[in-house]
């Protein structure tokens, strides 16, 4: 594994024990340019991970946490009226950062929600006819919580698409928690230090660039997101009735990035069909709509995905 | 001559008016009589009339509760005008404690501006709009009463009747004889603890009463009825029942009575009586005592052995069941070559099998070897 990334690696530890699937999909979502959405239930070191990760890199770092009362302009921007020149000026928002936290995401209505579209995708934000762009790199890191039903709102679809990758953290082992629980009660978790510059960064964004993948993988990828849209013709017809949608074009990009950083935080310089199972839930889990039938069966998005990669043969 | 002018002196007390000026508006009292009996109706009537017609004025009036008296509003006439408010009130009083006593008002003048009404009448349903008001506690003098003590044992007062109906006067042992006393009249109404005399020798079964009763400016017209029943095994007399009463009006005491009744009481035949469902007679056995608690010492031990082996079944069954059953450890099981196992591990997404994965891509993508039955055998360990 590249030097930098253990460096890396080791100064996360410093902040969180144990969660290595989230981190490691955090670094994946830093190399691979994508955005990362973090579900967990309250307590599971996500926002603090995040925070880590830009102290770890030194990026210019913000954090907004979503409330039900939050504005669109609250977070792009807006334009104030100066009185004394009878002028407009632009107040930008906290959107302008290389990485940044949307806290409880899910806690704020569609509206605000909807404001992130433009800048997740096109890294641009336009406040009243003037549009900016945003330094690279932009990252944008959401958490949610999945338990709570009261003052929440759903993520709309198309917001979600823009999301590399969908994190599902859980519990720590009993190991890990008793660790957390002495250094959490002695209050001897270390300070993290920057140990990644932007240059270096994208050294190593170049270096993912270098990573072989095989015509028959690509193939493999084309196929598994057929799978999704289209699950007779693969021969699983029992779970074509659990979807409603499969993954947009959008999810083949992102599964093609993911595996490569994959493979690249593995230390080969070619992608195995391992990288792609590895990635291809977190990719795919918030994709995938579920229908009616599916939801009241209890069917999830990541027995869906289990069943196509059981399916279809790898090459 | 004497008795003629005093009666004169408390006629005129009792029937002038006593009329205050207030700011903003007058008030009058009237009480038809000024020394009730205990318990006697007083009828009192209030007048206020608005004084000052540029504002627009409202009041919340009513007597003060105490224990003093039981007060009843009898009726309330309004004026809808709002510059010119009179409004009549009608009271009846009842005193209960004798001596000196005063009723207490409580009067809230509430003044407010046309505008402000206006205001108030444009809201709806859903978007109320208060009337704002400028409210004034008024402080109005007591009333005095001077009660008048009932003659000795007076249970009621008041023009009242009884009557009394008993639905038999023959019964079986412990069969319920209902019977039912209504008091009925003019006057307070006749609710009372104890009607029956203490220490009766059968029993008495009693419902809460019915009661009846109509206020009016002539007092109150009310009925009570006491539903009971009385029951025994033998038969018995209930003793006579005299209720004391005095009428304010005639100022004449009077005695409400239930003459001594007797009633008879055959004995009930106790087979009729025995509840043969749900307590029947015990079976009884030709057994021996030392077969029966033979018998009944082995069927404890036949239920005590079936109880522990379930609960050693159920240890068992969870043992078992999770391996028998585990679906992933018979599809790894069923992967008879490397790609087949390589691609079930991706798809568990499952970080348990990163060792056995890097492992079969070695031997699939690269030059290593593997021992494939090996392989197999350390990720179904896993899994147990």
């Amino acid at each position: 594994m590249n030097e930098k990334i253990i460096q890396l690696k080791q100064e996360l530890g410093k902040a969180v024990i144990g969660q290595e699937t989230m981190i490691e999909g955090l670094i994946i979502g830093l190399l691979s340019d994508g955005h990362i959405l973090i579900e967990g239930v309250p307590g599971l070191a996500k926002t603090t991970t995040i925070n880590a990760l830009a102290k770890a890199l030194g990026l210019d770092f913000k954090r907004i946490q979503f409330t039900p009362d939050l504005l669109p302009s609250d977070i792009i921007g807006a334009q104030i009226y100066n009185p004394q020149d009878h002028s407009f000026s632009i107040k930008k928002g906290p959107l302008f950062t290389n990485l940044l936290l949307a806290d409880e995401i899910n806690r704020a209505p569609a509206k605000v929600q909807s404001a992130l579209l433009e800048v997740m995708q096109e890294r641009q934000v336009t406040i009243a006819d003037e549009t900016f762009k945003i330094d690279s790199p932009f990252l944008v890191m959401a958490t949610q919580n999945p338990i709570e039903q009261e003052g929440v709102y759903a993520l709309p679809e198309a917001q979600l698409d823009r999301f590399m990758m969908k994190l599902v953290v859980k519990h720590n082992s009993e190991e890990e928690e008793l660790e957390i629980m002495r250094k959490g009660a002695s209050k001897s978790f270390k300070e993290v230090e920057k140990v990644l510059s932007i240059e270096e960064l994208h050294t190593l964004q170049n270096e993912l660039e270098k990573i072989h993948i095989d015509k028959e993988l690509e193939h493999y990828i084309i196929q598994l997101i057929s799978a999704t849209r289209d699950p007779a013709k693969f021969g699983l017809e029992k779970i074509a009735q659990n979807i409603m949608f499969g993954v947009s074009p959008r999810a083949s990009i992102d599964l093609y990035k993911a595996a490569k950083a994959k493979a690249f935080l593995r230390g080969n310089t070619f992608v195995t069909p391992a990288d792609i199972g590895y990635v291809i839930h977190d990719v795919f889990r918030h994709r995938i709509v579920l229908s009616y039938e599916a939801r009241a069966k209890g069917v999830g998005a990541d027995e869906i995905i289990s069943a196509i990669v059981e399916t279809l043969p790898i090459p | 001559m004497k008795h003629n002018l005093g009666k004169m002196i408390k006629l005129f007390i009792a029937l002038s008016f006593v009329l205050v000026f207030a700011e903003d508006f007058t008030y009058s009292f009237h009480l038809d009589k000024q020394d009730p009996y205990l318990k006697e109706p007083v009828i009192l009537t209030l007048d206020l009339n608005q004084s000052n017609h540029d504002i627009v004025l409202m009041f919340n009036f009513d007597l003060q509760k105490s224990d003093d008296y039981f007060f009843q509003r009898l009726d309330t006439q309004e004026t809808d005008t709002h510059h010119n408010t009179q409004i009549h009130y009608v009271y009846l009083i009842y005193p209960l404690k004798f001596g000196e006593i005063n009723i207490s008002f409580d009067l809230i003048k509430k003044v407010t501006t046309d505008d402000s009404v206006a205001y108030s009448f444009s809201g709806d349903r859903d978007n109320i709009k208060g009337l704002v008001t400028t409210d004034t506690q008024i402080t109005l003098p007591s009333l005095p009463l001077s009660v008048k003590k009932l003659p000795e044992s007076t249970t009621l007062v008041g023009d009242f009747r009884l009557i009394h109906k008993f639905k038999k006067y023959k019964a079986k042992a412990y069969e319920p004889i209902p019977f039912e006393i209504k008091i009925q009249g003019s006057g307070y109404p006749p609710l009372l603890d104890n009607l029956l005399p203490k220490d009766l020798k059968f029993t008495v079964f009693k419902e809460n009463p019915i009661v009846n009763a109509t206020h009016s400016k002539q007092g109150t017209k009310s009925s009570v009825i006491y539903p009971m029943a009385l029951s025994s095994d033998k038969s018995f007399d209930l003793p006579p029942i005299g209720i004391k009463a005095f009428d304010p009006k005639t100022m004449k005491s009077y005695e409400l009575t239930v003459p001594k009744q007797h009633f008879n009481i055959s004995k009930a035949d106790v087979n009729t009586l025995v509840d043969k469902i749900d307590s029947p007679k015990p079976l009884e056995s030709n057994e021996s005592w030392f077969t029966t608690i033979f018998t009944s010492l082995l069927s404890y031990l036949v239920v005590f052995a079936a109880g522990y082996l379930t609960a050693i079944s159920l240890k068992w069954k969870k043992k078992t069941v999770p391996r028998a059953n585990s679906p992933l450890k018979n599809k790894i099981e069923a992967c008879r070559d490397e790609r087949s196992l390589l691609q079930l591990l991706i798809a568990t997404d499952s970080k348990e099998f990163t060792t056995s994965i890097e492992k079969l891509e070695n031997s699939l993508y690269g030059n290593t070897k593997i021992n494939f039955k090996k392989v197999k055998q350390e990720i179904l360990e896993k899994i147990i």
